[in-house]
């Protein structure tokens, strides 16, 4: 379990004295102090497969928000036994609608807001606002208010250093009330983040009225239909609005490891002359592969002629100088999946140079070294081999997010913007 | 075709570190330093877009300029990096302000402050300072009590100075000094610099060792017999006389970046990778260096001083004939030094360390020198089978080399050296950045890693101090001799290793 960030149960207190009562409370905790110079953080929690399995009493602790190692196995049991994807995601609605159906009462104590990773807290975030909306449909509010201090390893000039909200309601409720309720907790000479800790599909009314506020987006594209997924990264990029994704965060040591290959100033040449891409991956999410595919296309400057389905795969087909590259995606049914959705398993790219086989070579990365064997397969060993394993290790979301508030300057990336640019053209591609 | 020239796919992969929003003010913006490194490396940074939007450089001198003739003079001094890229030029341009400061001026002082506001507003910087003392070491006191005066570094977390070397010229200035910078600013918002540790291939050396378990288990009294550390320059005094005058290599290379790679190469591994355990580790092992000889600090010590040299065509003076140094000068432009570390690691282990002007070859560089086998069983093409040899090159070619035996070719037995490499070059293809670029980065953000402890500071020139000491009093002890100019220093120096039978490596 992550460590609780507060010493004392927040208070709760009615909507209108929340603003006042924080603002008491740094004065009378440290005349000195206004809090920690960092930023605010929004996080929506909503934790519904988390709620479904405690109302099932299939899960008998208390509501966190986090997605513990008790949860994972408790769903994917269920998928296993409903005869469902191995790869559905852990956010799915096909799983939530098994969890429906089943009318059990529980009732546990909701400790949303109150546990955070250390990676996050280590922060020092100034505001950590949490909106946990609940799957009682009455409408109801209710909010709840502390402060809170990290204790790091320096804990020094620390005596105090943010403060919690927690927004507790059913959705409509937090719709009408609580967004308002965020605006006025706003402190406006510090960068506000939002970070949907959910299915994109998730009560898209609510995550719309966030691309309209001032909040800098981090969001989860394996999480999502595709559909939505891109819809959302192609309104942010209209709306010029700072959006991060951890699908395509959780694709860097893929990026890293590919550019790896070509350091070597000799290896350079190979890049010129790629015919075949494939991208093995989890399930059929296919964002991220078509953010690698996006991305790769976009450093080696080849250009987008036409994509189609083919078999359960996804072709897609570039040019560059008149010659062509196809690409492929292919949806693989593992044994044990990742919890996010559409992992990259498998890259290979094949650069043959016209006229000369013996400079002919196949470069593989494997999250496994037996995703590297099926790769090799077909006459691979024939050409020169590079290969490389990229395990995919399981970090939290939790992890990623913090990366992301160390990092960011508050932009969308640059790379990210353009990949997005050319997933989202390949997209309507294959719709049409 | 692709280019051979730059990794397409590593384009914009590196990325992470985003300086926060940020105002850096550098004292003495009309000087040298400025546009030869400071200004390139802000304009590197700007161009890797590693730089936020609110950010702002302003620079004060005493010279009456304005926004405008800042900008107009970085412009011109760095001519070639703006005409390859005028556009990004324009725009980083925009960040570049001027504020003539005095800093032994109370008034311009306080005015700067509300300049600072100002720049805050407009560029919203946040109120993050990083104040650049790019000055004569002599105000480096003076212009910290300044900034205190006008509550400039009031803030712990948000402002921060920046001090160059030389921090101090013996063991008792610097502890005064740290004791006067201490007094102005928390020891958390002192940044001293070394570029030297701003240097790829001297951050390499702590992942060299602390990353790759082969290393390390033989990097001890154990298996190494000792390890030399050179850096050399083929240039002169140059128009530094004023100030070489009165430092010398001990001052201006030894005390500081020769004994900073020391320090690196010997440290014990810290328990986590974040500078404060890293420079208690740095800082121990600097406390337990004493030179090889305290009690005849001579014995362990060469100086010397280049004559003249080069051939009829390119002829070099010599340094008592450069302008500006006095023709009796016995200021050293060469220094060896024999060093011991007293820990359970380096019990025994002599560390050499040379650094010199108008030597044959720039470069720096650390050899480990292994201990030899015990039995020698094959005969060697040359007379004994050399020692297992690592060489981690800092500069120029900068990566490493093993040197090992193997079995020479033909039907006998006989083994022969042969080396193993690795290159940065051939590996990545795309230069390192400068130190300054590392090193200004790092102070905006915060991380004091690569930069000097007062206690790391004090330790090394304490580790100095006898040397120092008979400069200053019986200089006839430890005398400067001459070099020819574009020689490897005085035949003086070598003697100081053959007395161990170990030789100076010819790289």
């Amino acid at each position: 379990m992550k460590p609780q960030l507060t010493l004392q149960t927040p208070l709760e207190l009615p909507i209108q004295e929340i603003s006042d009562y924080l603002n008491k409370l740094w004065i009378s905790e440290n005349a000195k102090s206004s809090g920690a110079n960092t930023f605010s953080l929004v996080v929506w929690q909503p934790a519904w497969l988390e709620q479904y399995l405690v109302k099932q009493k299939l899960l008998q602790n208390p509501i966190t928000g986090n997605l513990t190692p008790e949860i994972i196995s408790i769903a994917k049991e269920i998928i296993l036994k409903n005869g469902l994807s191995l790869a559905t995601s852990l956010y799915s609605q096909e799983l939530i609608d098994l969890l429906k159906n089943n009318p059990n009462k529980n009732e546990v104590e909701d400790l949303r807001g109150q546990f955070f990773e250390s990676s996050i807290s280590g922060l020092n975030p100034r505001r950590l606002i949490t909106l946990a909306p609940t799957l009682n449909e009455k409408p109801q509010i209710k909010t709840f208010v502390s402060a809170y201090c990290p204790l790091g390893d320096d804990s020094t000039n620390q005596s105090i250093c943010g403060d919690l909200v927690v927004i507790k309601g059913d959705t409509k409720s937090i719709h009408k009330t609580g967004l308002e309720i965020i605006k006025e907790l706003e402190i406006t000479s510090l960068p506000s983040w939002l970070w949907w800790n959910s299915s994109l599909d998730d009560s898209p009314e609510i995550f719309n009225s966030f691309i309209k506020s001032n909040q800098r987006l981090i969001i989860d594209t394996a999480n999502g239909s595709i559909k939505r997924c891109l819809s959302v990264l192609s309104q942010s990029m209209t709306a010029k609005k700072a959006i991060n994704d951890l699908n395509w965060l959780r694709l860097k040591s893929w990026r890293e490891s590919l550019a790896m290959i070509f350091d070597p100033p000799h290896r350079r040449e190979i890049l010129s002359h790629i015919k075949d891409v494939d991208v093995d991956i989890e399930g059929n999410h296919y964002v991220q592969a078509l953010f690698l595919i996006s991305w790769i296309s976009r450093k080696l400057n080849w250009e987008f002629k036409h994509t189609k389905r083919n078999n359960g795969s996804i072709q897609i087909v570039f040019t560059q100088n008149t010659e062509e590259i196809i690409t492929k995606i292919n949806p693989l049914e593992v044994g044990t999946s990742s919890i996010h959705s559409g992992q990259v398993i498998g890259l290979r790219l094949i650069s043959k140079v016209n006229g000369e086989p013996s400079k002919n070579t196949c470069i593989i990365l494997g999250s496994e070294s037996v995703e590297c064997m099926r790769l090799e397969a077909g006459g691979m060993a024939d050409m020169q081999l590079i290969e490389e394993v990229v395990p995919n290790p399981f970090v939290t979301s939790e992890s990623n997010v913090s990366q992301l508030l160390k990092s960011s300057r508050g932009n969308t990336s640059p790379l990210f913007e353009e990949t997005i640019e050319i997933a989202s053209c390949i997209f309507e591609g294959l719709t049409q | 075709m692709q280019s051979s020239l730059s990794n397409p796919l590593r384009i914009g992969l590196r990325q992470e570190r985003v300086i926060p929003p940020q105002c850096l003010i550098i004292f003495g913006a009309s000087g040298d330093l400025t546009h030869r490194k400071l200004i390139p490396a802000l304009f590197e940074l700007y161009l890797q877009r590693r730089i936020s939007s609110e950010f702002a450089v302003l620079g004060c001198a005493r010279r009456s300029w304005t926004d405008d003739i800042f900008r107009e003079k970085m412009c011109q001094k760095l001519e070639k990096v703006v005409s390859d890229n005028k556009k990004e030029w324009d725009e980083f341009a925009k960040y570049l302000f001027y504020e003539p400061v005095d800093l032994q001026n109370e008034e311009d002082v306080f005015k700067l402050g509300e300049r600072l506001n100002e720049i805050d507003q407009n560029q919203a910087t946040h109120g993050n300072r990083t104040f650049y003392l790019s000055v004569s070491p002599k105000f480096y006191g003076s212009g910290c009590k300044a900034l205190k005066n006008a509550g400039l570094l009031k803030d712990v977390k948000k402002s921060r100075v920046v001090i160059e070397k030389p921090f101090g010229k013996d063991f008792s200035s610097a502890k005064g000094l740290n004791r006067l910078v201490q007094s102005c600013a928390d020891e958390s918002q002192i940044f001293r610099i070394d570029h030297y540790l701003g240097k790829e291939t001297v951050q390499n050396i702590l992942v060299l060792r602390f990353a790759n378990a082969i290393f390390e288990p033989i990097w001890n009294r154990n298996y190494i017999a000792s390890i030399q550390i050179t850096s050399s320059e083929t240039v002169g005094v140059e128009d530094r006389a004023g100030y070489y005058e009165s430092s010398g290599a001990l001052r201006d290379m030894l005390q500081n970046h020769l004994t900073q790679m020391l320090a690196v190469t010997a440290m014990e591994p810290p328990g986590k990778f974040v500078p404060e355990a890293i420079r208690n580790e740095k800082a121990k092992v600097l406390q337990a260096a004493k030179l090889a000889n305290e009690i005849k600090p001579w014995e362990c010590c060469i100086r010397g001083q280049y004559g003249s040299g080069g051939n009829l065509s390119n002829p070099l003076k010599a340094y008592r004939d450069e302008n500006g140094v006095d023709p009796n000068s016995t200021t050293e432009t060469y220094i060896a030094t024999k060093i011991f570390i007293d820990n359970w690691r380096w019990q025994g282990v002599p560390f050499y360390l040379r650094t010199g002007k108008r030597l044959p070859k720039r470069l720096g560089e650390i050899v480990l020198t292994f201990k030899e086998v015990p039995v020698h069983l094959f005969e060697s093409t040359i007379i004994n089978p050399a020692p297992n040899q690592l060489i981690l090159r800092i500069q120029p070619n900068e990566g490493a080399t093993f040197k090992f035996e193997v079995k020479s070719p033909g039907s006998g037995m006989k083994s022969r050296p042969v080396e193993m490499e690795f290159s940065y070059d051939e590996s990545f293809g795309e230069p390192s950045d400068e130190g300054y670029v590392r090193l200004l980065a790092d102070c905006m953000l915060g991380d004091p890693t690569l930069f000097t402890r007062s206690d790391e500071v004090e330790a090394a020139w304490k580790l100095y101090t006898p040397l120092i000491e008979l400069m200053d009093n019986s200089p006839w002890k430890l005398p400067v001799f001459k070099y020819e100019s574009k020689t490897w220093g005085p035949p003086e120096a070598d003697q100081l290793l053959s007395k161990d039978n170990i030789f100076w490596r010819r790289p």
